[in-house]
């Protein structure tokens, strides 16, 4: 065989590898599912029990249903499966570094772009499942009132905050790869878009000197797209402007990230600090 | 000497920045000082053949084994392995080597010998009963066989170094790097691995390899041709039996004047 043709990996191939990996490691950590699933529940019921503070059909909530459970855990769903699709790239590329194990990945023929993603792939599927566990949670034991689900709404909005996310992400990877820490993407969307994005109480609750630095945080748009669509029966006419915010997002943040990507492996390669910590 | 080397290095250039502190950057923030580690390199490897790479702690020996691996981009010159430009063509040049270095920490602990392989070989494009007909075969000629169902945590140095030769296998590439491969082992495996090495992948495998090191007695005895390199350049050059026809203590002396020599200069 040496020398000859070797069969090039596919994508799916490194993708599906990569994931039995994270799932054999998980299976390793006996507790820490089991904590991660004990938290969700909690988190579900702390909403429940402030919900009780805040009487139905308060002024603020009425353009998303009235109810703020409903309201409070579609913010910290999304919120968080937001977080993991902005922090997950990031955190496998520091998490290789500081194992050691970057610069085997990077020796191997698959390009850099197929590891990162299939590096983030099982965290953010299990980050899905959370969502999905938590809404379901929601749903079956606190009372989540859902509207009538505008399919589209949630379509659109979902695709293009991923599209968003992601490419915040490859941003985050991009200086991570050459900084190594002190990640200002992560601060300044992670931190401020927990303040000001409208996760646990509405945008319009917000002074209005501070509310305008709400309208630059793609989250701002992501939830109210996505809390129109699944409490407030709203058609798709109403997520419109979150559904062109989302996508001037994505026209500006896209091709940026991965001009900064491609620049960020050439830098490193060039200073030779790639598999640096 | 007329066909086409495994690997080719030509006046290789490669200078790092130099870490610079917050006052520093402050005072002169255009000012770029700069640190070289390869300084002009040139090489040539057979195919077929043990190269030992003889050279102190910071010659140069671990850049060219990273510019060789696509890691790093040189700042100068040009290098080849197979014939594919390590910084144009850095995709056929990764399916072309098997990168062994001694680094324990490139390995997931948490998995098992097999299962590391598992993944690794995935991303080699190694899939279903051919992936593990070739993981059986990598652990046999490593050696390790009968620990492949461990956690690599339970391994010992010596067998952790086997795996990584194991992984360099994989995708049975014809040209080896392999950096300070006896590092911190005691010296019974050092012999196994240097045995392994020259006996079952050059002799029986027909790799060709290069072998960084500065054990002197690694080189005169397992080589076919050994460069010593210091301050970034080729000092001496030649086959193992011109260079240690007396055995190690003409190699020794004749190690020690290309280092001084080039010491000197500097």
């Amino acid at each position: 065989m040496s020398g000859a043709a070797r069969p090039r990996a596919s994508g799916a191939a490194i993708f599906a590898a990569f994931m039995r990996r994270d799932f054999r490691e998980a299976l390793t950590y006996k507790f820490s599912f089991v904590s991660s699933i004990t938290g969700i529940l909690l988190s579900s019921a702390t909403f429940y029990f402030v919900a009780k503070l805040v009487p139905p059909g308060t002024p603020s909530l009425g353009p998303f249903g009235g109810d703020y459970f409903s309201f409070a855990v579609i913010g910290v769903a999304f919120a968080s499966l937001l977080g993991m699709f902005q922090e997950g790239l990031p955190a496998v590329v520091r998490s290789a570094q500081l194992s050691g194990t970057l610069e085997a990945l990077l020796v191997s023929p698959a390009s850099i772009s197929t590891i990162l993603f299939g590096s983030s792939l099982y965290p953010l599927v299990f980050q899905l499942f959370r969502t999905a566990l938590q809404l379901g949670v929601a749903l079956a034991f606190f009372g989540l009132t859902l509207g009538r689900i505008n399919g589209p709404g949630v379509l659109c909005v979902g695709a293009l905050t991923v599209l968003c996310f992601l490419s915040v992400g490859v941003l985050s990877a991009s200086f991570i790869l050459v900084y190594k820490t002190g990640n200002p993407f992560s601060w300044i969307l992670g931190t401020v878009s927990g303040l000001l994005g409208g996760v646990v109480f509405p945008v319009s609750l917000l002074p209005p000197w501070i509310r305008w630095v709400s309208s630059l945080l793609p989250v701002t748009y992501a939830l109210d797209g996505m809390r129109k669509s699944l409490l407030a029966s709203s058609d798709f006419a109403e997520v419109l402007p979150d559904v062109i915010a989302l996508a001037a997002f994505d026209a500006v943040l896209l091709p940026l990230s991965l001009v900064a990507f491609r620049l960020a492996v050439r830098k490193a390669k060039k200073d030779g600090t790639l598999s640096h910590y | 000497m007329s066909e086409r080397p495994a690997i080719l290095a030509e006046n290789l250039i490669k200078r790092y920045p130099v870490f610079r502190g917050f006052r520093d950057l402050l005072r002169r923030p255009f000012d770029r000082r700069t640190v070289t580690a390869l300084d002009g390199l040139d090489l040539r490897v057979e195919r077929g053949s043990v190269f030992c790479l003889l050279g102190p702690n910071g010659a140069g020996k671990t850049t060219l084994i990273k510019i060789l691996a696509t890691l790093v981009l040189p700042d100068g010159g040009r290098a080849s392995v197979d014939g594919h430009d390590v910084a144009r063509d850095p995709g056929p040049v990764k399916s072309a080597v098997g990168y062994a270095v001694n680094d324990e920490r490139s390995f997931y602990w948490r998995l098992t010998g097999r299962q590391n392989l598992e993944f690794f070989g995935a991303l080699y494009g190694l899939r279903g009963r051919a992936r593990d007909l070739r993981i059986a075969e990598v652990l046999r000629l490593s050696g390790i066989e009968a620990a492949a169902d461990l956690r690599f945590n339970a391994y010992s140095t010596g067998m952790r170094q086997m795996l990584a030769f194991a992984r360099a296998l994989l995708a049975d590439a014809a040209i080896l790097l392999v950096d300070e491969p006896t590092r911190s082992l005691d010296p019974q495996a050092a012999d196994r691995i240097r045995a392994f090495l020259r006996e079952e992948l050059a002799g029986n495998q027909k790799k060709t390899i290069l072998w960084a090191t500065h054990d002197l007695g690694e080189a005169a005895d397992h080589a076919d041709s050994i460069a010593v390199i210091s301050r970034g350049r080729i000092r001496l050059h030649g086959t193992a039996a011109s260079l240690a026809g007396g055995g190690r203590p003409s190699l020794r002396r004749a190690y020690e004047q290309a280092v001084g020599e080039s010491e000197e200069k500097a």
